[in-house]
């Protein structure tokens, strides 16, 4: 039925070229840092690499592999058993820095909470292609689309790793959204949510200085407000055309996480508005290519993997960069295709690797 | 159709997310814009601010080496201890802790350090061992800074030629004023790039230049000789201050420019202003007497005298324009050569009358005088000259003998020295050359850049003649030297009293300058002492310290005797050498008495001709044994042949005759005395118990190699501490753990 197309070659291109700035940019952020930790300035860079290969070796199988063969029970609930396992497990394998967010295994380390995005996906439109005309049956729909996630989301926040949490729960909203569901339940679950969000911001010192920091950065520029107000000094610094590759000083130890969370901003100090237009067109790009996708795809299940897909990058590239340029207080979201780090990349190449084969069949 | 309004519904929905998507999107862009585009200046600064600091990197400082290559000044680098409290675990403590190996009140200190949070210096240059203990401590926020540290090794030499410097490196006066351009080389600029940790990413942006060298006239050993000597006078006559100029009156370059009081270079935080002041060229004072070499050169010049003419000095008084001049010493008929030998008032009077008071004021003018000599040195004067037009009545008489004109003692010399140069006046310089920074020190060619004919050749030559004069039957009998001609003039001018603007009869500026030998004369000397207490003619104090200092120069620059010396003092010397031997011996007996009876009897006159008395005659009255201290200085030097000058190594202090009698102790039988300076030798210091690191410092403010053996604490070392070697040694210190 589906007419066999080729695959969008643009999104294709803006995935290259993404991974391609991503990779430079990684170096350029982390190569002073690296050679203090590791001497090595090509520490982080080769490693990213890897990850580069492999998430495209990924991204290759996905775009090969009929989407459709994912809608099978055995295939969903096993990824969903094996994140669920995985998130359970770290709070046991990692006791590093009070956080539980790495399995180490054989010289690799993994973040589960990276494979909960994909896993929430597939499941969320597997479970729901069928139950469009029933959205507002809170019963057998919502109440088991939502556990899950929930479920994720309540041991994503427990890591503890906020910014992971919302982003899953963002990732859902949009899914559930695109079926159908009704405004008003989209505004319960808003409202039910900000208590919990409360506790969880305002009851956690650091989170509560991130909030206060975003309100005003310079009620304590050395303190609470240093971070957001070094990335905006650097990213001001980049003016038109920036300082140039390499020529950045925020990355310099000023910025926290120069090549993971902040190296939106030794993008802007470096390649200045230019640079930082051309990474926002790309994911407008993806956001495009993604959202026509979703339109031409006459399969639910398809329809909702590539809008879930597509959110998860592009809602985490736009948070990323709000926070960088103080739209949004800091959390711990990594800008996809570009920050390092290598379980973000490879499956988010892998997942772009499905969002390519479900191009390949849509209209 | 249920599937297809799902879709629909389904793709309203989609347009909608992408629709929130895209709002979003545009935020971001309209924040980015604001960010790069119209917050671009503002942040930028802060940015540049935080970051960024251009440090100077100052440029090592040239050196200031005399006429030999020896240096004068030179810059070592030293730790400079600073502080970034922000770092400190405990500012305070670690803060006091530094103050009190300071030695800094850390009262003082504290309020520093806290109102500058990132960086505050502790110490500036401090001493080595400073430095390597606080080191030592290892303290958190406590950083070094390698610094370049003025260093005069010669401690007081020419302290007021070299000037001094200020913390920031910068010449305060002297030719580290003067030349402060060129001295100072071009600082670079470092670019430090801070990050958060305050750690420092620094890139040389721009490559210091180091400063050119100096190489100066000066010659190290001549200018020592001049120091001691006229600290020696200023210990005798007690005067207020004192200045010595020995020039090359050929080239005009000075050999040695020596001021008391006097100050430490390397000290330079308690510098007293008043010791900065270099008398040769700052002071301006009334020449007195050697002012008539002008009235009488002139004259002669100009052909209205002849050194035989003979003028009535109507025994000492004459009274000109209703003024009454008298002379300190009644003469009747005097030819000119005595009336300068004799340092008439009423003959030179009668001799400028003579010339007139516009060929006057030329003659004045032509030898410099009422303008600067263009020396390389801050604060030159020019002196103080009235225009023939504003000259009173009585001018031309004053003048004549020196009154109513400012000179200073360089323009002293310049006047002699036109005369020891064949009537050509020849600008002093002090400064041989400047020399690019990494070159070696060099043979320089010195061309006299600015000279001009004041009197002709002959003129000069009876000038020379006339002045030999004053030395051997004139006020400056004192000026005698063994084995050379000299010549010269006494002036002894009364100081202007400021208060009441009239002369005062107690305080005399006691000037006298001269060249040896006569006839070929290698070296200009000027000595000019301010309030001598006691004595005070320029005859009296000051020709005794030309004496010692052009005997000794003369043999230091191996200028050949143009005399023979007599066979009475050849006779004087051997008893000389055989006294010494008895001295040390412990007898005293000795055929001297009976010379120092005839001494004793003999005027000034005579006196330098029998110098013998030194020897035995302990006790004597001062105004001898200025002179014959000297004579018997140079004594072994005169025995030895030897063209160097020799001198005892202490100088005197007090009475001349505790001077020689321990000196004579001290000294070694053959007479063979070593003068220190020759000597140049570097007292070994002591490195046992000084760490490596310590040692070296030790060893480079010393000037010598240190070869290390081990490491650890110094246990043993060659030569020993108190050894005298050559700069630059090698000293082997063995070091162990």
């Amino acid at each position: 039925m589906a007419k066999r197309v080729s695959v969008d070659r643009l999104l294709f291109i803006v995935i290259l070229l993404l991974v391609f700035i991503g990779l430079v940019m990684v170096f350029s952020a982390s190569a002073v840092i690296a050679k203090e930790r590791y001497h090595s300035g090509y520490f982080f860079l080769l490693r990213q690499m890897g990850w580069a290969i492999a998430g495209f070796i990924a991204m290759m199988i996905g775009m090969r592999v009929d989407y459709k063969r994912l809608k099978h029970p055995a295939v969903v609930f096993c990824l969903l058993g094996l994140t669920t396992v995985m998130l359970i497990l770290v709070f046991f394998l990692d006791r590093l820095h009070h956080t539980h967010r790495w399995i180490h295994l054989a010289g690799f380390s993994f973040q589960p909470s990276e494979l909960a995005k994909p896993a929430l996906i597939l499941f969320l439109a597997f479970f729901l292609e069928n139950r469009t005309r029933s959205m507002d049956d809170w019963r057998n729909t919502l109440i088991p689309a939502i556990v899950p996630t929930l479920a994720f989301i309540g041991l994503i926040v427990f890591q503890p790793d906020l910014g992971t949490a919302i982003a899953c729960a963002a990732i859902t909203i949009c899914i559930l959204f695109v079926a159908g569901l009704e405004i008003k339940y989209l505004a319960y679950s808003f409202v039910g949510s900000l208590l919990p969000l409360y506790f969880l911001i305002f009851h956690v010192a650091y989170r509560r200085d991130r909030i206060l920091a975003f309100l005003d950065p310079y009620s304590d520029p050395q303190g609470r407000g240093f971070h957001i107000i070094q990335s905006l000094i650097a990213v001001s610094t980049g003016g038109l055309t920036g300082v140039g590759l390499m020529e950045g000083k925020e990355k310099l130890f000023y910025l926290p996480e120069p090549h993971t969370d902040f190296i939106f901003s030794v993008l802007g100090e470096e390649m200045g508005l230019l640079g930082c237009m051309v990474v926002v067109a790309l994911f407008a790009t993806l956001l495009w290519r993604g959202v026509r996708t979703a339109l031409r795809t006459q399969d639910m299940f398809g329809r909702f993997l590539a809008v879930g897909i597509t959110s998860m990058v592009v809602v985490q590239a736009f948070i990323n960069m709000s926070v960088v340029l103080g739209l949004m207080p800091t959390k711990g979201i990594p800008l996809p295709l570009i920050s390092y780090g290598g379980s973000s990349l490879f499956i988010t190449l892998a997942c772009v690797g499905v969002l390519l084969n479900i191009t390949k069949q849509a209209e | 159709m249920s599937v297809s309004t799902v879709r629909s519904g389904t793709n309203l929905r989609l347009y909608i997310l992408a629709g929130v998507f895209v709002l979003w999107c545009c935020a971001i862009c309209v924040r980015l814009v604001y960010l790069q585009v119209f917050r671009y200046g503002t942040f930028e600064q802060r940015a540049q601010h935080q970051q960024q600091r251009t440090e100077e990197v100052s440029a090592r400082r040239g050196i200031i080496y005399d006429r030999a290559g020896r240096e004068l000044a030179m810059s070592i680098n030293v730790d400079s201890v600073f502080a970034v409290p922000a770092e400190m675990p405990k500012p305070t403590s670690t803060i006091s802790l530094i103050a009190r190996i300071t030695k800094q009140d850390p009262r003082e200190l504290l309020p520093r350090c806290e109102a500058a949070k990132t960086f505050c210096w502790l110490a500036r240059k401090p001493d080595p061992e400073i430095s390597a203990r606080i080191r030592s401590l290892n303290l958190r926020g406590v950083y070094f800074q390698k610094e370049s540290k003025r260093y005069y090794p010669k401690n007081e030499l020419a302290a007021q030629v070299l000037g001094y410097v200020g913390m920031d490196d910068a010449g305060l006066s002297g030719i580290e004023g003067e030349y402060e351009g060129q001295l100072h080389g071009r600082p670079g600029q470092m670019l430090i790039s801070v990050d958060a940790r305050k750690r420092w990413f620094g890139s040389v942006e721009k490559q210091p230049e180091p400063g050119e060298n100096v190489v100066l006239t000066i010659d190290e050993k001549i200018q020592y000789i001049a120091e001691r000597e006229l600290e020696t006078a200023m210990q005798q006559t007690h005067a207020i201050s004192g200045t010595v100029i020995v020039e090359n009156p050929r080239t005009g370059e000075i050999l040695a420019l020596a001021n008391r009081p006097t100050f430490n270079p390397n000290l330079s935080r308690q510098i007293n202003p008043e010791k900065l002041k270099n008398h040769a060229v700052s002071d301006v004072y009334e020449p007195g007497s050697t002012f008539k070499l002008v009235t009488i050169s002139g004259a002669l010049e100009e052909k209205v005298t002849r050194p035989d003419e003979v003028f009535d000095c109507q025994m000492g008084s004459i009274v000109y324009n209703g003024m009454r001049i008298r002379d300190s010493k009644p003469h009747g008929l005097l030819p000119v050569s005595d009336v300068l030998a004799e340092s008439s008032d009423v003959g030179s009077i009668k001799i400028a009358l003579r010339l007139g008071e516009e060929r006057f004021y030329k003659y004045i003018r032509s030898f410099g005088f009422g303008q600067q000599t263009g020396i390389e040195l801050p604060g030159e004067t020019r002196g103080l000259t009235k225009p023939v037009s504003r000259w009173s009545k009585v001018s031309i008489a004053a003048i004549s003998m020196g009154q109513e004109i400012g000179i200073t003692p360089l323009q002293l010399v310049g006047l002699v020295s036109t005369m020891a140069n064949d009537g050509v006046y020849v600008a002093p310089r002090i400064v041989a050359a400047t020399t690019q920074p990494q070159s070696a020190p060099q043979t320089i060619a010195f061309h006299p850049a600015n000279e001009r004919r004041v009197i002709s050749t002959f003129t000069a030559a009876e000038m020379r003649q006339m002045m030999q004069g004053v030395v051997l039957h004139g006020t400056g009998k004192k000026a005698l030297l063994i084995g050379y001609s000299s010549a010269g003039k006494t002036g002894t001018a009364q100081k202007v009293d400021p208060a009441t603007r009239a002369y005062s009869h107690t305080k005399y500026v006691a000037s006298f300058a001269g060249f040896a030998p006569v006839n070929n004369p290698a070296v200009t000397i000027a000595v000019v002492l301010d309030s001598a207490v006691g004595l005070h003619q320029g005859g009296q104090v000051s020709a005794p310290v030309f004496t010692r200092i052009a005997q000794q120069v003369l043999e230091y620059l191996h200028t050949p005797h143009d005399l023979e010396i007599p066979a009475s003092r050849q006779v004087w010397l051997a008893q000389a050498k055989a006294s010494e031997k008895d001295l040390e011996e412990g007898s005293p007996d000795h055929p001297g008495e009976a010379i120092d009876a005839a001494e004793s009897a003999s005027n000034d006159a005579i006196a330098p001709a029998l110098p013998e008395k030194r020897s035995a005659a302990a006790a004597q009255s001062n105004s001898r044994d200025d002179h014959a201290a000297t004579v018997s200085r140079i004594v072994p030097a005169s025995l030895r042949q030897t063209s160097r000058s020799t001198s005892f190594s202490q100088t005197a202090s007090g009475a001349n005759s505790q001077l020689l009698t321990s000196s004579a102790a001290t000294l070694p039988a053959n007479g063979t005395v070593v003068l220190d300076v020759e000597q140049g030798g570097i007292s070994v210091p002591s490195f046992v118990g000084k760490s490596v690191r310590s040692a070296i410092e030790i060893a480079e403010l010393s000037g010598l190699d240190l070869e290390i053996v081990g490491s650890g604490v110094a246990q043993q070392q060659s030569p020993p501490p108190g050894a005298h070697v050559a700069s630059g040694a090698k000293i082997t210190v063995k070091f162990r753990r």
